[in-house]
């Protein structure tokens, strides 16, 4: 029996095993994916000095070090519930249940919706769906597809298909509604962009600092915006255009775009057809955390941080006695602070349990600070003012 | 803003929603004072039916059979489609001690007038081909109908709404007092209301209403839980519950596994509009957790398997449990409270929420009116009915 | 079999593994070994996993993680099967789900408030 069981074999997951076998403990690490990974398998972005962060070697990397140190890692196994139990977690799968008196939650995030008319024809997919498919799989989604939503994620990622030799038509901005909120507001998206624009990775997300930070500046850019649009890395990106509807017979076949107002409201007799074959919405990610929910795990709402995020301390430690987190279900940031959180996890359950503890105590130290370093450089953020939204979390973490 | 009221109704779900409706629709002025979201507590974590056919022939089954014939009325009048139809509904037998039974019972409702019949092999066969080879019939009641919940308490609050009912959801009472007036001065998380009368329709939370005003009102959280199944080829097109259901509600000695009388698990199966099917049901009093138990969803699964075997392979989207507002006697309390004149208690429909909810809101409306007659007898549904057998706990 | 990303110039080489023949409503096809069933059909320009039960639309890949259940195929009789994150075996027997009647919408056709 383990001592530990780890839901996500992502960097947090992977991080955290390697941590807490090191100190001696049993460790099972399990996916509902074809391999572990996670998201960062699909990562592929150019750091500031010219090197390639490779998302598939970094996990590579990670799990030949578990595998060294012996942690169990099985792939193909979904997790339906979580519940308390006399000597313990109970994790019911469907391949049965384990039974563990340390659970680390480390499931990650998934992409929000954008739901728009058309938006079910084969063709039409998240933007991390188009990343997995091309950098892991290695299967090309289409010959020609538009991107919808413009944010760090589909710029990174619509550079990935770039590379995999996709040709993108351009980039345009979510139809206004309920649900796309200031994802459809050209003023909200080009400020959030120069927000990001000085940690890009690569001078071609600099695009927006050529436009200068100032908001009259930005208007007055957004007015003048060509008809062809800005070029990145030679692709058309749109923000005074939306999609309004997907459209095809049996698959996409193109996508209807009209030009928008400042404010993202529509252009009457602006709209036209651009002939493409898939697209990619992109509506950012959320903390994906089902299963801290139904294990009874309190919530906060942070927007900054992504949504509904389990409550939690630095130690990864939820108010539940034996459950932790790590990685984005605690907030959306990038892999390195995924993997750094999952040795804070990793060395804070063994800490916990009295393993190798002052090994433990002296680690989990340095991996706390670790966390907070590599925030601070992280050239990819997700959402502005995470630090901050943090502090305010864990000052009202308490024990339950 | 004025917030002065004729009549102030506390709780959102379904019964506070039909009383709005009824009572609005009299010309009084109406508020509802939900805390959370319209129909967010019991009344969005059950299933949806009108039924006769689980109730005690005589009273029981008079009042489902009034607000059946309610609901039929109110599916014409309001604006909002809600899932509305009359199917019938049946049980099933799967031993011969419960055709013995079924055949008494139905035999006894027919007395009573109602349209009852035995189904036998070759009939269940034919209501599903998903059903066990070995069940040996079961019965049926025609009139049966069925709703969406949820659309069924939004088109009574819509309704309300239009004929000009107040509905002020996160609003959480903290007080209630009554001025030397005798006016009711409602004290909540929205500020200051008053009004000549007031409607504890709380549910499960109608004691602590009561409490505000030292009416101590014997409802106890009776927990249930529900899976959801995806969508997929036709199982069924009308309610099936097992006969053992009818033991199981009225705490009666069933032949089955320790689990399944621990959690009192009878197979309640209903199929959706949207092609999705609901399964239950489970019994417990756990206190106010609605916390989802996978033991108990694991022992409801296996009856649902035991009477449709292929259910087995079939997908569950989703689960959830509610609390149930149980009396001792299974019946609500619809009463004014002569303690507090001007206090009525419209709560502890237990699993009748849905049932009897339109013929509650009429009843609370002819009350309040103060009609000599009403459309049922309301005695047996009296407030202190509780006191003559003293069982009243604070 | 052309959809495949063969070189890539910054992840190299695709890595080949050995060929797995499997039907897909009927007809043959080949995924390699270790590809999901979503990779495999689209690999060979299929993207049409489904049909929506009620409205008979076609439907594919939407997330391709697991999440949001569009892929589900039936694989060797077994339902809801995610086919992209389910993994191509020998010989495996994989269909699209069909339309299925809707008997209890079907009474409120007509009516003026649906």
């Amino acid at each position: 029996m383990s001592e530990l069981v780890i839901i996500g074999a992502g960097p947090a997951g992977l991080a955290a095993s390697i941590a807490a076998r090191e100190c001696g403990l049993k460790v099972t690490l399990i996916d509902e994916f074809i391999k572990p990974g996670g998201r960062l398998l699909g990562q592929l972005y150019q750091e500031r000095d010219g090197t390639w962060w490779n998302g598939i070697k970094e996990t590579d990397k990670l799990v030949a070090q578990a595998e060294k140190l012996g942690v169990e890692i099985t792939c193909g196994i979904s997790v339906y519930h979580l519940n308390k139990h006399e000597h313990g977690w109970l994790v019911h799968t469907n391949h049965g249940s384990m039974q563990a008196p340390y659970v680390l939650l480390a499931t990650g995030a998934a992409e929000y919706h954008v739901p728009m008319p058309g938006w079910t024809l084969p063709g039409v997919m998240s933007v991390g769906a188009a990343q997995v498919m091309t950098n892991v799989h290695r299967v090309k989604v289409g010959k020609k597809g538009m991107i919808i939503g413009a944010n760090i994620l589909s710029f990174a990622i619509m550079h990935e298909l770039q590379l995999a030799d996709l040709n993108i038509a351009c980039m345009v901005l979510p139809p206004k509604n309920e649900i796309s909120k200031s994802a459809a507001k050209p003023m909200e998206v080009m400020k959030s962009l120069l927000r990001a624009s000085h940690l890009a990775p690569s001078p071609i997300l600099r695009f927006g600092s050529r436009l200068l930070i100032n908001e009259s500046l930005c208007k007055l850019a957004l007015r003048f915006l060509p008809k062809k649009g800005m070029s990145v890395w030679g692709i058309p990106i749109h923000l005074r255009k939306a999609a309004i509807e997907i459209v095809g017979n049996q698959q996409v076949e193109g996508v209807k775009v009209v030009d928008i107002t400042m404010d993202g409201e529509p252009i009457k007799g602006t709209e036209e057809i651009v002939q493409v074959d898939f697209v990619c919405i992109s509506g950012g990610l959320y903390p994906l955390a089902e299963l801290a929910a139904v294990a009874g795990c309190p919530f906060h709402y942070i927007p900054e941080l992504g949504g509904h995020i389990p409550q939690h301390n630095e130690r990864m430690e939820t108010p539940l006695k034996g459950l932790y987190v790590a990685g984005n279900i605690t907030g959306i940031e990038g892999a390195k602070v995924a993997i750094a959180q999952g040795f804070v996890a990793g060395y804070s359950i063994a800490e916990h349990t009295g393993a190798s503890r002052e090994t433990a105590k002296r680690k989990l130290e340095e991996a706390m600070k670790n966390v907070k370093d590599i925030r601070e450089k992280a050239i990819i953020q997700f959402y502005p003012n995470v630090k901050e939204n943090r502090d305010k979390l864990y000052g009202a973490y308490q024990c339950i | 803003m004025k917030k002065n009221f004729d009549v102030i109704i506390i709780g959102g779900g379904i019964i506070g929603s039909a009383i709005a409706y009824y009572v609005s629709k009299s010309g009084m002025s109406v508020a509802v004072l939900e805390k959370n979201e319209l129909a967010s507590g019991t009344s969005s974590r059950c299933d949806g039916n009108i039924l006769a056919i689980d109730k005690d022939p005589g009273f029981d089954s008079q009042m489902s059979l009034a607000s059946q014939k309610l609901v039929n009325e109110l599916s014409k009048e309001l604006e909002h489609h809600f899932e509305y139809r009359a199917p019938g509904s049946i049980l099933v037998c799967e031993t011969e001690e419960e055709m013995i039974a079924a055949e008494k019972w139905v035999a006894r409702q027919k007395e009573a007038g109602l349209p009852f019949k035995m189904l036998d092999r070759s009939d269940i066969r034919q209501e599903s081909p998903f059903f066990a080879d070995d069940l040996l019939g079961g019965l049926e009641c025609e009139t049966d109908s069925t709703v969406n919940p949820y659309l069924f308490s939004f088109a009574l609050a819509e309704g309300a709404k239009k004929k000009g009912a107040n509905i002020y959801t996160h609003t959480e009472v903290h007080s209630i007092k009554k001025s030397t007036t005798g006016d009711f001065k409602i004290e909540t998380s929205s500020g200051l209301f008053t009004a000549k009368k007031v409607v504890n329709a709380a549910g499960i939370w109608a004691p602590m209403i009561g409490k505000m005003l030292d009416i101590p009102i014997p409802i106890k959280p009776r927990k249930g839980h529900i899976i959801v199944a995806s969508r997929q080829q036709p199982v069924g097109l009308r309610k099936v519950m097992e006969f053992g259901y009818l033991i199981s509600k009225f705490g009666g000695q069933r032949k089955v596994d320790p689990p399944t009388e621990k959690y009192g698990v009878a197979l309640v199966f209903e199929p959706t509009e949207s092609q999705n099917f609901l399964i239950g049901s489970s019994r417990e009093f756990v206190g106010m957790n609605t916390t989802v138990n996978i033991d108990v969803i694991k022992c409801i699964a296996r009856r649902a398997i035991r009477f449709y075997p292929k259910m087995a392979d079939m997908l569950v989207i989703r689960t959830y449990a509610g609390l149930r507002p149980w009396t001792n006697d299974h019946l609500p309390i619809i009463s004014h409270v002569d303690e507090v004149p001007g206090f009525y208690i419209a709560a502890g429909h237990e699993g009748d929420g849905i049932s009897l909810a339109a013929i509650t809101g009429k009843l609370i409306d002819e009350l309040i009116k103060e009609k000599s007659h009403t459309t049922i007898p309301i005695e047996p549904l009296r407030y202190d009915r509780f006191k003559v057998k003293g069982v009243v706990h604070s | 079999m052309n959809n495949r990303i063969i070189d890539h110039p910054v992840l190299g080489e695709m890595k080949i593994g050995k060929k797995v023949p499997f039907h897909f409503n009927g007809q043959y096809y080949e995924a390699y070994e270790g590809e999901t069933i979503a990779a495999a059909l689209l690999a060979n320009n299929i993207r049409t996993l489904r049909v929506h039960e009620e409205s008979g639309t076609a439907r594919g890949i939407y997330c391709n993680i697991g999440h949001c259940f569009e892929c589900r195929v039936t694989v060797n009789g077994c339902h809801h099967v995610r086919a992209c994150i389910t993994i191509v075996e020998e010989n495996m027997d994989i269909h699209s789900g069909k339309t299925q009647p809707t008997p209890i919408k079907d009474l409120f056709k007509g009516e003026n408030n649906v």
